[in-house]
Parts: C-alpha cells; sequence; structure tokens
C-alpha cells in the first residue's frame, strides 16, 4: 500500500512537471517564432525604441547604460538581470533587442 | 476506474501499468527539453566570467587604510531556462602598522552560489546560498561599479546577511502604469559548512514600480526562527525623474540590532554646457544617513559591522567615468556620533570586466 502510495506520488510529480513543461513550451515556441519572423525596419526601431524605454526604467534604477557585449554574451547578462532586478520577460525581451541590435 | 481499487487491479496497476506511464511522461518531458534546446545560436547565452576590481585609499578618523577587492561572478546558463550564478569576495585590507610598512587581513566570502530555474515569465525558483532579499541596496546597489559612494550605509548589516535555502521571485506587469516585483525565502540555520553559514530565516520583498514617473517603492520582512525569533522589516524607494539626470535612492530598516535610514541622490552632469565633454561623465553625490542603537550589546553591534552608538553621517561625492566600466571616485564624509566624530577620505578607482567563456557572437 505504501508502495503504491509512492508510486503514486511519483507519478503526480511526473505528471506536474510534465504540464508545466508543455505550458512553457507551448510559449516558448511562440517565442521561437517571434524571433525568427523577419522583422521589418519599422517594426525593428520600435522594438529598439521601447527596448531603450524599458533599459532606462529597469536597469538605469542602478547603474549607466554599458557597451554592447556580444549578442549570446549579452542573453546570459540579461538572463542574470532578470532574476537579480526581477524584470518582467517581456521587458527582458525588449532589452535584449536593444543591446543587440 | 473500479478496478484500480481491486487486488488484482492493483498490482497490476502497480507492477505494469504505472511504469509504463512514467516512462511514457520522462520520454515526452525529455523530447520537449530538446524541442526547447533548440533556439537560434544567435540567442543561445554563454558562461560569462564578469565582476569588479577596484583599489580604494580611506582615511577615516586619521587612520589610512587601503582596500582592494576583487568580486569575480560566474555566470553559467544551461538550457533555456537555467542559470548558475556565483560571486565571491575577496577583499585587502591593509594598514599601515608601526613599523611603517602596510599589512592586514584576506577576508575572503561567497557571496551567493545559487541555481536558478525560470518557471515561467512571472516566477523563477532560486536555490542555494545567495543575496537576502531585504532592501535593494544588498541585491542592486553593492557591487562597487555600481554604488554611488563607496562606504556602506551604516544600516546595510541589517538583515542581509547571506540566506541557504530557496526562493520564489519575479515581476509582473499589473496593469500598463504599474509594475510588481517580489521576493519569497527560507533559510536554513546552516549547511554545516565554514564559511556560508547562514540564520534560520524567513521572508519577503515586494515593491511596486511605476514606469511612468520611474519610481519604486516597496517594504521587506523577515522573521528570525531561531534565538529571539524577532521581525525587522524596512522600506525602500527609487526614483529617476525623466526631466533631469537624477537618481534617487532611499531605505529605512527596523531589526532588533538597530533601526536607520539613508537617502541619497545622484547627478550626473551631462546638462552642464560648459565642458559638456567632461561634464556628462562627471556625477555628483550626497549621501544622508542616520543609525539607532538597538537592543543589543557594544560587542555584538560591533561584530555585525554597526555602529556602537547612535550615528549619523552625511557623504558627499565625485565620480568620474572614464570608460564604460571604468571610474575614478573620491569622497568625504563625516559621522557624528556619541563615541566620537571623525571625517572619512576616500578616493580610488574601480574597474567592471566581463569575459564571455564561449563565443560570444552569434554563428
Amino acid at each position: 500500500m505504501r508502495r503504491a502510495f509512492v508510486l503514486s506520488f511519483a507519478l503526480g510529480i511526473a505528471i506536474a512537471a510534465s504540464a508545466s513543461s508543455l505550458f512553457a513550451g507551448s510559449s516558448n515556441r511562440k517565442d521561437e517564432g517571434t524571433s525568427t519572423t523577419v522583422v521589418s525596419n519599422a517594426d525593428a526601431d520600435i522594438k529598439r525604441a521601447l527596448g531603450e524605454q524599458r533599459f532606462r526604467a529597469n536597469c538605469g534604477r542602478c547603474h549607466a547604460a554599458p557597451q554592447k557585449f556580444p549578442p549570446r554574451a549579452m542573453s546570459t547578462v540579461l538572463r542574470h538581470m532578470r532574476v537579480r532586478a526581477t524584470i518582467t520577460d517581456e521587458d527582458m525581451r525588449l532589452v535584449l533587442f536593444y543591446m543587440t541590435q | 476506474m473500479r478496478f484500480l481499487f481491486t487486488r488484482v487491479g492493483a498490482c497490476q496497476w502497480r507492477r505494469k501499468i504505472l511504469p509504463r506511464l512514467i516512462g511514457a511522461i520522462l520520454l515526452q518531458l525529455f523530447a520537449s527539453a530538446r524541442l526547447h534546446s533548440q533556439t537560434a545560436d544567435a540567442d543561445k547565452p554563454v558562461p560569462i566570467l564578469s565582476g569588479n576590481a577596484g583599489f580604494l585609499t580611506s582615511v577615516t578618523a586619521g587612520q589610512t587604510l587601503l582596500d582592494t577587492q576583487f568580486n569575480p561572478v560566474l555566470l553559467v546558463p544551461l538550457g533555456d531556462r537555467w542559470l548558475m550564478e556565483s560571486r565571491g569576495e575577496f577583499e585587502g585590507e591593509f594598514q599601515r602598522a608601526p613599523s611603517g610598512s602596510f599589512g592586514g587581513p584576506v577576508n575572503k566570502h561567497l557571496d551567493y552560489l545559487q541555481a536558478d530555474y525560470l518557471a515561467n515569465s512571472y516566477v523563477t525558483i532560486t536555490a542555494g546560498r545567495f543575496l537576502t532579499p531585504f532592501g535593494v541596496f544588498n541585491e542592486r546597489l553593492y557591487p562597487e561599479w555600481i554604488r554611488a559612494l563607496q562606504p556602506d550605509p551604516l544600516i546595510l548589516p541589517l538583515g542581509t546577511a547571506s540566506s541557504d535555502g530557496a526562493m520564489l521571485r519575479g515581476g509582473f506587469p499589473l496593469n500598463t502604469r504599474a509594475n510588481l516585483n517580489y521576493a519569497a525565502y527560507v533559510s536554513a540555520t546552516s549547511i554545516g559548512v565554514n564559511g556560508v553559514e547562514s540564520e534560520r530565516q524567513v521572508g519577503g520583498r515586494a515593491g511596486v514600480f511605476f514606469p511612468g514617473p520611474r519610481l519604486e517603492v516597496g517594504a521587506s520582512w523577515q522573521k528570525l526562527l531561531q534565538d529571539d525569533r524577532k521581525n525587522a522589516f524596512g522600506f525602500h524607494l527609487a526614483w529617476q525623474p525623466r526631466a533631469v539626470p537624477l537618481s534617487v535612492h532611499s531605505e529605512f530598516a527596523r531589526a532588533n540590532a538597530g533601526s536607520g535610514y539613508w537617502i541619497e541622490g545622484a547627478y550626473r552632469l551631462s546638462q552642464v554646457s560648459t565642458w559638456n565633454r567632461v561634464m556628462r561623465r562627471t556625477e555628483v553625490v550626497g549621501r544622508m544617513q542616520q543609525f539607532f542603537n538597538g537592543a543589543i550589546g557594544f560587542d555584538e553591534a560591533a561584530s555585525l559591522g554597526l555602529p556602537t552608538a547612535n550615528t549619523r553621517e552625511a557623504d558627499f561625492g565625485v565620480n568620474y567615468f572614464v570608460q564604460d566600466g571604468l571610474k575614478v571616485v573620491g569622497s568625504y564624509g563625516r559621522q557624528l556620533s556619541s563615541s566620537g566624530n571623525f571625517n572619512q577620505w576616500t578616493v580610488g578607482i574601480v574597474y567592471r570586466l566581463l569575459v564571455p567563456l564561449g563565443k560570444g557572437e552569434a554563428r
């Protein structure tokens, strides 16, 4: 009985993790779709302006704008800052665009 | 369904169906993880060695101190959702001995070593040793290359010792005019490793940021779950008005060990037209702070790094940003307390480094 309970508990966790992963996956795929879309110059300008605005509002609260680092390095920095400064996911993506484009 | 509750059914469920079901789910999880990892190379983050190095000379009440600091920060992203991050602190504090030469200890600390899991857009789960989110100075403004004045605020030791445990944190928009950020944590008393001790406590911090006026206000709370089980709480404020290049920060904290506040304004002289090339790289700073003794003794206060008497202090400083990540700093402060008044001068240079440990450019 106890073993069944343990197995059922493990199953519950596995289902929860799976559901969470699927849920996350759907949002991720949506993001990938966005990033692979050919962005027109006008859209890029808007995103860049929004990114700068978000940078000044969020990152500028603590420090000045750093130089633009290589995109993959900047991606790590932004992941770190999302955790450290508790900025929203949307802000992180726009700031990343601004800092790398 | 009733079949599962019979003895034979339960046995079959346990032996045959359940392992297959778990296997199928694990397979799905694995496939899902592989799918997520197939992001564009351009967005794929690489490990980074960052941090800062600084050399400061301060004269406090006539006593010269040479302070050399190196704070390496290692960031290792794993997949799309994980980040391992760590910061160490190596600090040499050298004072002039009676013989005339300088000497002193080199202190080593592990500030944090944590694993972050970006669960979704609004939640990050953190486990390990982390900076305690009490107020904002400890988490956001502490690095030498970020802080506007090099001397620590007097209330910094209140509630900010690193924690060993787990934390939930994140941020999300409340509406178009306000974003909420939060952090909630639980810390174990000790994990049995020297140098990474912590206290058993729970706590949290919440802040609301208004992007329009660029104003953030927030509050922190902490409950000690050992010894005297005291509460601590604090408030913080950050404001960057749009019209002028001014940055205002302030914190208030109250704990068993003491209470106090500080308010600081940093003004970038970029709007000064005379010598603009120099002025736009120059920042002037002022800070006012006050500390009130708590219900602890002289020795305990000193060991925590707190003033041993009620204290007031005013500081003024100038920072010059030579180039990105490199700044020259200078400040003067006057401390007034019943245990004695004195001046504090600080000059130095601080540098922020960032080295990608992999191909930084997109392939």
